[in-house]
């Protein structure tokens, strides 16, 4: 599970528990005029294939965590329970998108997308 | 940013301007618009950033497409009557009205930037009725806050007409949407128009 905040300019998103071991991160950090948008979706988890990982864990239904690589892109997993998955689209950024569990996917892209309109 | 992308990006908006319009943004999944549009998933991340950014994309289009041209329409329509029986009666606006009317209710009052690209649609929508009631003022609308002098209060007064015009367009759509039947609700416009001009 990921905690998603915004801090000034910048969207942070920190990893939690052992998932922190998993993924290989801790934190990341964001400049929000790279952060393109979040959207609620459960249904990317239960997708085909995730990309290669480099480095990461996938065992399905109930892990995906780590970078994974998908044409040509860079996609940071971190997730458990598919029903509380956000994607965050980033640009020119080490990562493409963030798949991410987060507790409340309704309050986390209403946050970014507030964060990232009202600049 | 280069961005391949296997699909033509206006067919694809088009698409989506359709599905909004018959349903609830939040009913919308992403897994429901890439069943639809028929494109990856990645692909539609890429492209828009979210799904908000197609919906973005899909209003913006839907107001250029379906609605101006209906606006332009409604403005050369010459009566009441006809510019009632443009906006309401022809099914080929349904699309276009729907997603308008989806937006006011759900987006707008969520979503500033959905907020801001409907203001001034409505605001056209307002100047187009007003035309087609024949009650165009030429000065256009006048600052708030200051003292009205009595030609001010009249084309207040028309400002607010054409604000309950179409207030009426949208809100004999929403009948319509309800099940009320086409021809009813082209009836009712008829009616409307016949009581207004009769009464002035």
């Amino acid at each position: 599970m990921a905690q998603i905040s915004i801090d000034g300019d910048t969207l942070v998103v920190e990893i939690e528990g052992l998932d922190k071991l998993w993924a290989l991160k801790s934190r990341l950090a964001i400049p929000l005029a790279n952060v393109r948008g979040a959207t609620a979706d459960p249904g990317i988890v239960s997708g085909f294939f995730k990309g290669l990982r480099a480095p990461g864990v996938n065992i399905p239904g109930v892990i995906t965590a780590g970078t994974f690589r998908l044409d040509g892109e860079k996609v940071f997993w971190d997730v458990h329970d598919a029903a509380r998955t956000v994607v965050i689209e980033l640009a020119d950024e080490r990562y493409a998108r963030l798949v991410v569990e987060v507790a409340d996917p309704r309050a986390t892209v209403a946050l970014v997308e507030q964060a990232t309109t009202s600049r | 940013m280069g961005r391949p992308r296997g699909f033509d990006e206006a067919t694809v908006i088009r698409s989506a301007a359709e599905l909004f319009s018959t349903r609830s943004y939040d009913g919308i999944s992403m897994d429901d618009l890439v069943t639809h549009l028929g494109v990856h998933r990645n692909s539609l991340y890429k492209t828009f950033g979210s799904k908000r950014g197609l919906y973005q994309a899909a209003l913006r289009w839907s107001l250029e497409h379906h609605i101006a041209p209906l606006i332009d329409r409604v403005a050369g329509a010459g009566d009441l009557a006809q510019a009632l029986h443009v906006a309401v009666g022809e099914p080929a606006e349904e699309a276009g009205l729907n997603l308008l009317l989806m937006a006011v209710v759900e987006r707008a009052p969520v979503d500033r930037e959905v907020a801001d690209q409907l203001a001034p649609v409505l605001a056209a929508f307002d100047q187009a009725a007003r035309t087609a009631a024949g009650q165009h003022s030429p000065a256009g609308q006048h600052p708030p806050g200051e003292q009205h002098s009595p030609a001010e209060n009249a084309r207040q007064d028309e400002d607010d007409v054409a604000f309950a015009l179409t207030a009426t367009i949208l809100g004999l759509r929403l009948r319509a949407r309800a099940g009320t039947s086409g021809t009813n609700v082209d009836q009712a416009g008829a009616a409307l128009a016949h009581r207004l001009t009769r009464h002035p």
